[in-house]
């Protein structure tokens, strides 16, 4: 667990005087926040489906202020040497200038990269594959050809809890996602590129039951609250994001923040996400759905 | 003319912000400012400093691409072209000593995103309160087949005639941008122009509904 002080250098500008650091210190230990949430509530969550039309799958989550921007592509190719039976999946975040000054030019490539690594631990399990959130064995055609998918976050608008409207935005976008239908045509030498024909009519919806949703909890004097704004962040000594799938199983965690943390504390903040996660996944769940039938509609 | 569509105060952290969508080319454009000048040496006594920043996203073009942020010539080209067309706009002397950064993402590339990104920064600028002489409003016009096309897209940009951008400030009647490329006869330039200042003139006015529309929702929230 290395120190990421330095993160929060970019996201954590807010000037905060004395008086309101102790109110919002002082809110947290009474359950009341600053716009008068609980700890464990979450802002409101909207969801929009298929708004990049030429990407495979596409959604736009926001959060309170923060909107994120999620697009999966697939793209044909070939496996890697060590995993011949899985496809690939690349996830690259990018945070816009738009969402802050200081992310101009080459400002948030390091933003971008603490979350794209964050995700991809969340999300893609192990270097052997095990335990992924996505299932990466149905992304394989036939033997020599699988599906690359390129999964691309876009941080339009930062308020804060970035990580978790860009894994909802992510299980979003999958859900959305439909793969075309491949059929290799027979007969090709084994050392030749196989010739394919994609469907331009048939498409596999993605199967997302297996995507976890990712929790952040964030340390602020002795509580925990879920779905920080940066001036909460501002307080925090450290922050936990956890997560999280339907079964309830741990899919990946991430610690960040400079303050050392007690084993039984972080127990207890795994045990409140799962908590957390149960009401999450569900109303992400029927987000996606509506979002999806106004789609069509 | 494509269906245009935009939509004000996108990025609620933003002094202002906007989309703007024409066709399938959709942007996102947002003003910080005027703020203090983060850098002492570049900062003007009489008048105001404005920096622009154009960037594309990943999943904006059919290919997926990466680009090298902030380094991309073309990007630099575009976010050059932007800052010289509002700058012209701004009443910039009213703001000495200060800072105004323009940030235009584009989300969606189907043709024509410099013209959307002109119009996109223009509603975010109204949308910021930033003093400006008039609207820039801008499209891209070419020439196919021996007839002259209004905003163009990616099909037809890549068909190889010329393709023309143009900004103007329409209740003015001047011309602030004009690019063009690859040939294009003299006597049928000023056809073009006529029709591209008729495309920007239709632009202005919609986003003049957009604004009003927007001023009445205001007013509408503050309860007058």
């Amino acid at each position: 667990m290395k120190l990421k002080f330095r993160m929060y250098s970019v996201v954590g500008m807010v000037g905060l005087s004395l008086g309101e650091q102790h109110f919002i210190q002082g809110g947290i230990a009474q359950d009341l926040r600053c716009d008068g949430r609980k700890r464990l509530t979450y802002r409101p969550i909207h969801v929009e489906t298929g708004v990049i039309p030429q990407a495979n799958g596409s959604a736009r989550i926001r959060i309170g202020a923060t909107e994120v921007i999620a697009s999966v592509k697939a793209e044909l190719g070939k496996p890697s040497l060590s995993q011949p039976d899985k496809g690939k999946v690349f996830i690259y975040i990018d945070c816009s200038s738009t969402a802050e000054p200081a992310f101009e030019g080459r400002g948030g490539e390091e933003l971008s990269a603490e979350l794209s690594t964050a995700l991809h631990c969340c999300l893609l399990g192990a270097k052997s594959g095990a335990g992924a959130g996505i299932d990466r064995t149905s992304l394989v055609v036939e033997g020599k050809i699988c599906w690359d998918l390129y999964i691309d976050g876009l941080v339009v608008s930062s308020d804060g809890n970035l990580l978790d409207a860009l894994g909802a935005a992510i299980k979003a976008a999958l859900s959305n996602t439909g793969i075309p239908s491949v059929k290799v045509t027979a007969g090709a030498a084994s050392d030749e590129q196989p010739e394919v024909d994609i469907s331009d009519e048939e498409f596999l919806q993605f199967d997302t039951s297996g995507v976890p949703v990712i929790i952040t909890l964030t340390k602020v004097g002795r509580e925990y609250i879920v779905d920080a704004t940066p001036e909460e962040e501002s307080q925090m000594s450290s922050a936990i994001s956890i997560s999280v799938n339907k079964k309830g199983h741990i899919c990946g965690i991430t610690k960040r923040g400079g303050a050392g943390l007690d084993p039984s504390v972080i127990l207890d903040m795994v045990s409140v996400a799962q908590y957390v996660s149960g009401k999450l996944m569900n109303k992400l769940d029927s987000e996606i759905a509506s979002a999806e039938a106004e789609d069509e509609s | 003319m494509r269906q245009i569509r935009a939509e004000i105060g996108a990025v609620s952290k933003a002094d202002g912000s906007a989309i703007f969508e024409m066709g399938n080319t959709k942007v996102i454009a947002a003003v910080y400012g005027p703020r203090e000048v983060q850098n002492r040496s570049q900062q003007m006594s009489d008048q105001t400093l404005v920096r622009c920043e154009y960037s594309m996203a990943n999943f904006s073009t059919g290919d997926r691409m990466r680009k090298p942020k902030g380094g991309d010539r073309r990007s630099t080209e575009i976010s050059l072209v932007i800052r010289q067309t509002v700058e012209a706009c701004i009443l910039t002397h009213l703001m000495p000593r200060s800072q105004i950064d323009i940030y235009v993402q584009v989300l969606q590339a189907d043709g024509g995103t410099r013209s959307a990104c002109i119009n996109a920064a223009t509603l975010a600028f109204a949308d910021a309160g930033i003093p400006m002489r008039d609207l820039v409003t801008s499209c891209s016009v070419g020439y196919l087949h021996s007839t002259p096309l209004l905003d163009l897209n990616y099909v037809e940009h890549s068909a190889g005639g010329p393709d023309v951008t143009v900004g103007i400030l329409p209740k003015l009647d001047k011309v602030t941008l004009l690019q063009m490329d690859s040939k294009l006869p003299i006597d049928i330039l000023e056809n073009v122009m006529q029709l591209s200042t008729e495309g920007c003139k239709a632009i202005a006015n919609y986003i003049r509904e957009i604004l009003l529309e927007n001023a009445k929702q205001l007013e509408y929230r503050r309860g007058v």
